[in-house]
């Protein structure tokens, strides 16, 4: 059938057009799936859970750049409202410069759903008490390594300029030994850094949150045991996000849960057209072998 | 000597790296603290001025020479400078000596950042869905058996990927999953081991002058 070979020849406008069609339209009439949560998932999420609050630290490492915002930004801000929400001692830090700002929303925002929500100081979350910004040290060895000495040796001083040793929580927390978990978000192999330099000469505990197509690359460090657990693209985030509403009862904005609907209708926009490819290929190969 | 003493630095500063995951004596331990706090962060400052002013002089070159897209160097030392001076001068969230509010509106460095850096930096990368979609199409042709393999494990990982094949009962996700924990981590770990042997095995060479190639030529 040479009509069929037609699907061989499809403009790449077209493309384009169908894809930005089905992106947006599932924006604005979401589907609403629940997300089932997969093992990496609720493996961190228990790795969370288990820290000891008010004892030993989760330490978030914002190792990402506005490029992967919308994918690996909603992994950061379920994690700190699982752990404020359990009451741990956050730390949060970043390697690369373009994470101090994204890092600091993330904060802002939490911070922000959980003080509108306070009724007193106790129940507030405060910064020096709860949660200590770090901010940025360059190059990427410095605080991987350092960190397992003294953090305040890597830094006296934290993002916003106050003397580290001077914040209430820093004189409890100083090095790896009492961090009970070091999660690295990030688009790149910043995880794996805190694995091979971290890990193996301190034995932190480390977690990932990492992008969809990265995800075949980490496998490996999770079934070794390497990472106590995964967040995998938007879908880990929806399903963390799941976990903290559903236990938590927290109901705040689901960022990754929205973005979830977009990326089922692109899935199957690629898939629609890659089959429509091979009917036309086979359509062409059949009239001429 | 232009060649030795570059070489005695290698072998020093790489096996300084090395031996304190291996050598817990304390006075190993304080000398690789002090290299790591105190002279990797001297060092680092002066890669960053480096690469300041290595940008600048590209740049200024560029608009001298008036190379392709040389009125985009402008708008460079535009936001170079006006980032410079807010980010010195207002701090973090405008509480510096430089004001950063004029009536309602907030010019901050994290005000810009998450309004100007952020989307703009998701724009670019979101771009990607497009081609990758457009590449898909193209390239993704059932010739042979592993293709047609290939095919359907990137299919069903795909739609694991999403909540429509759990919503449909039909179990992608937990497919999905196997693909990745199984047939995937075998093949990664082998390329992984490979890498790591070959990754080690070119470090040693360059830590003991063997391989001397990344000191350019012979003169």
């Amino acid at each position: 059938m040479k009509w069929l070979e037609v699907f061989l020849t499809i403009d790449r406008r077209i493309i384009f057009a169908v894809v930005g069609f089905v992106l947006v339209l599932p924006i604005i009439f979401p589907f609403g799936f629940r997300t089932p949560v997969t093992p990496p998932t609720q493996k961190l999420y228990d790795a969370v859970e288990a820290i000891p609050a008010r004892d030993k630290a989760l330490t978030i490492s914002v190792d990402y750049a506005p490029q992967t915002e919308p994918e690996l930004h909603p992994m950061t801000i379920a994690l700190l409202r699982h752990a404020f929400s359990r009451r741990k001692y956050v730390l949060i830090l970043a390697l690369y410069v373009q994470g101090l700002g994204l890092a600091e929303d993330a904060l802002r925002t939490v911070v922000g759903e959980f003080n509108e929500r306070a009724t007193s100081p106790a129940d507030s979350i405060l910064y020096g008490r709860d949660y200590v910004f770090l901010g940025w040290q360059p190059p990427p060895v410095i605080p991987i390594l350092g960190m397992g000495t003294s953090i305040r040796g890597v830094f006296p001083r934290d993002y916003y300029g106050n003397e580290t040793d001077t914040l209430a929580m820093m004189k409890e927390i100083d090095s790896y030994s009492d961090m009970d978990l070091l999660v690295s978000i990030s688009g790149g192999t910043p995880p794996v850094w805190y694995v091979a330099y971290a890990q193996s000469r301190f034995g932190i505990k480390v977690g990932a949150g990492i992008t969809a197509v990265s995800v075949a690359d980490f496998f490996p460090y999770l079934e070794t045991g390497q990472f106590s657990g995964m967040l995998a693209g938007i879908k880990g985030a929806a399903e963390y996000e799941e976990l903290v509403a559903r236990n938590l009862g927290l109901e705040d904005r689901r960022k990754a849960m929205e973005g979830m609907s977009s990326q089922a209708a692109a899935h199957i926009a690629i898939m629609a057209f890659v089959i429509l490819g091979n009917i036309g290929y086979f359509a062409k190969r059949k009239r001429r072998p | 000597m232009k060649r030795t003493f570059p070489l005695g630095i290698v072998l020093v500063t790489g096996l300084l790296g090395v031996v304190p995951f291996f050598v817990p004596h304390p006075i190993v331990q304080q000398a690789d603290d002090i290299i790591r706090n105190k002279l990797l962060r001297i060092i680092s400052m002066f890669a960053l001025i480096l690469g300041l002013g290595s940008l600048i002089r590209h740049n200024i070159e560029k608009i001298r020479r008036k190379n392709e897209h040389w009125p985009y160097s402008y708008i460079l030392f535009g936001s170079l400078v006006i980032t410079a001076i807010i980010g010195v001068g207002g701090g973090i969230d405008g509480a510096g000596r430089l004001p950063t509010v004029v009536g309602g509106f907030r010019f901050d460095i994290q005000t810009l950042y998450a309004n100007i850096v952020v989307p703009l930096g998701g724009t670019m990368f979101a771009l990607l869905a497009f081609f990758m979609s457009s590449a898909a199409y193209r390239a993704f042709r059932v010739h042979t058996l592993t293709a047609a393999l290939l095919l359907i494990s990137a299919f069903v990982v795909m739609l694991g990927m999403v909540p429509l094949g759990d919503f449909l009962g039909l179990r992608f996700s937990e497919i999905g999953q196997w693909i990745l924990t199984v047939p995937n981590t075998a093949s990664k770990r082998g390329i992984m081991i490979g890498v790591a042997l070959g990754v080690i095995a070119t470090s040693l060479k360059i830590i003991l002058g063997v391989e001397r190639k990344w000191l350019g030529g012979e003169r």
